[in-house]
């Protein structure tokens, strides 16, 4: 049972049974670890705001690095008209951060390892900035499909690709974080299901690479939590500004 | 013996079971996915209003104080370095003019306690003068006195020896006489 790789994806109920109109929205081990990770935020942000220090203490640092690093990268990438939506972008960078992190412990559960919780991010990211791009242009927004300075003759392909591309970014936005989670936390898994198989003699290597690659997943846990959060970046600037 | 053995074929059993229902990724099973996407919801809802109330304005209140305190410590800083700047200003010009004033004392103790110098040097050597000449007058008084001195001795003494000689006194006029003549003669 333990040698499959994928049954720490597994998602299995706690406590009784929710049911909502024929839906069932039972309490589960996904819901647990978002609650926990919710917990951590919280914890972090409690303590980290709670005495305003001129010299802060190492979590009220924290906190402050934290908000100076997600303001950086709103200014940098989206500019000054995405303030509004800061609050959003420090949620959604700190909650997928904890979630990954969190998976990075034995015997946890990665919220984010799952398509659906991806998915429901990114479909009301899809969804939001599309609504943002429509209030703040009207229909001009759908000039975003039609970049200028494009050949007349090209212009009915190129349009066609970029509105491909458009409604792709909810698929792509979400494969790669839910990707690259379960790929990680597979490998983990199969060196060392590896490293009991091979033995005292054969399982220093599994062991090595499974140390290494524990390594690598903590980097890919920030980065993707990064990358998440620059590319909503991204498509807000898109909405906001209408560069093409 | 027994026990062990149906415990063994027990747990092969149930395994065998749950591995048929993991077959596959458990991402794909789509009976929790409304419990997933639901509770997501609802606990991502709660972190964005409460970040979004609280904590941001907070760490936002914190980041502005503490700038305000930066920005106003630096002017701060900033005037009593221009401060500073002048105070040194009027301390050296002070310095300057006291030093000046010190060399204008030293030159007028100088020539004060050169003229007095000069003047005590003076005076001494005026009252000098004076007792010199006192002294040569005295000199000189004294000399007339001695030669006056000396003729009435010699006469005494010749008159004595005289009477010493000749056993009568000789007459005083001739011996003064003789005495003067001997003294014109010797040019004393």
């Amino acid at each position: 049972m333990a040698a499959n790789p994928m049954h720490q994806f597994t998602v299995y109920k706690i406590g009784p049974k929710i049911e909502i109109m024929g839906i069932d929205l039972s309490f589960t081990n996904a819901s647990l670890f978002m609650l926990i990770s919710a917990v951590l935020i919280l914890l972090l942000l409690t303590f980290g705001t709670n005495e305003k220090k001129l010299i802060p203490s190492k979590v009220q640092l924290l906190s402050e690095t934290l908000y100076n690093f997600i303001a950086k990268m709103i200014s940098d990438t989206a500019g000054k008209k995405a303030k509004p939506y800061f609050p959003f972008i420090f949620s959604l960078f700190v909650f997928i951060l904890f979630c990954n992190m969190l998976g990075m412990l034995p015997y946890s559960f990665t919220v984010t390892s799952h398509i659906i919780v991806t998915l429901t991010f990114a479909l009301f990211i899809f969804i939001g900035v599309t609504i943002v791009g429509f209030t703040i242009h009207g229909f001009k927004y759908l000039k975003i499909f039609v970049p200028s300075g494009v050949p007349i003759v090209l212009l009915p392909i190129i349009s066609i690709i970029e509105i491909i591309s458009y409604l792709s970014r909810p698929v792509s936005l979400s494969v790669r974080l839910f990707a690259n989670m379960m790929a990680g936390h597979t490998m983990l898994k199969v060196f060392g299901g590896f490293v009991i198989s091979l033995g005292l003699i054969g399982g220093w290597l599994p062991l090595t690479f499974s140390v290494a690659l524990t390594g690598l997943e903590i980097l890919v846990a920030f980065l993707q939590a990064y990358v998440f959060a620059i590319l909503t970046c991204i498509y807000l600037n898109d909405a906001l500004n209408l560069h093409h | 013996m027994k026990k062990i053995f149906c415990l063994i074929i027990l747990c092969a059993y149930y395994e065998r079971n749950v591995l048929a229902a993991e077959a596959g990724m458990p991402q794909l099973d789509p009976a929790y996915w409304p419990s997933q996407a639901f509770w997501l919801i609802v606990i991502f809802s709660l972190i964005y209003i409460l970040i979004s109330k609280i904590f941001i304005p907070k760490i936002k209140s914190n980041l502005d104080l503490r700038e305000d305190k930066i920005r106003k410590d630096l002017e701060e800083a900033k005037m009593l370095k221009e401060e500073s700047e002048k105070k040194l200003k009027k301390y050296n010009s002070l310095i300057q003019a006291g030093k000046i004033e010190v060399k204008k004392i030293i030159a007028d103790g100088r020539e004060k306690l050169n003229n007095d110098i000069q003047q005590k040097r003076r005076e001494i050597e005026e009252k000098i003068e004076k007792e010199t000449k006192s002294a040569e007058k005295e000199i000189i008084n004294f000399k007339k006195n001695s030669i006056n001195k000396i003729s009435s001795i010699s006469e005494e003494v010749a008159s004595n020896l005289v009477k010493d000689i000749f056993g009568e006194s000789p007459n005083a006029s001739s011996v003064k006489a003789t005495i003067s003549q001997i003294v014109k003669d010797s040019k004393i």
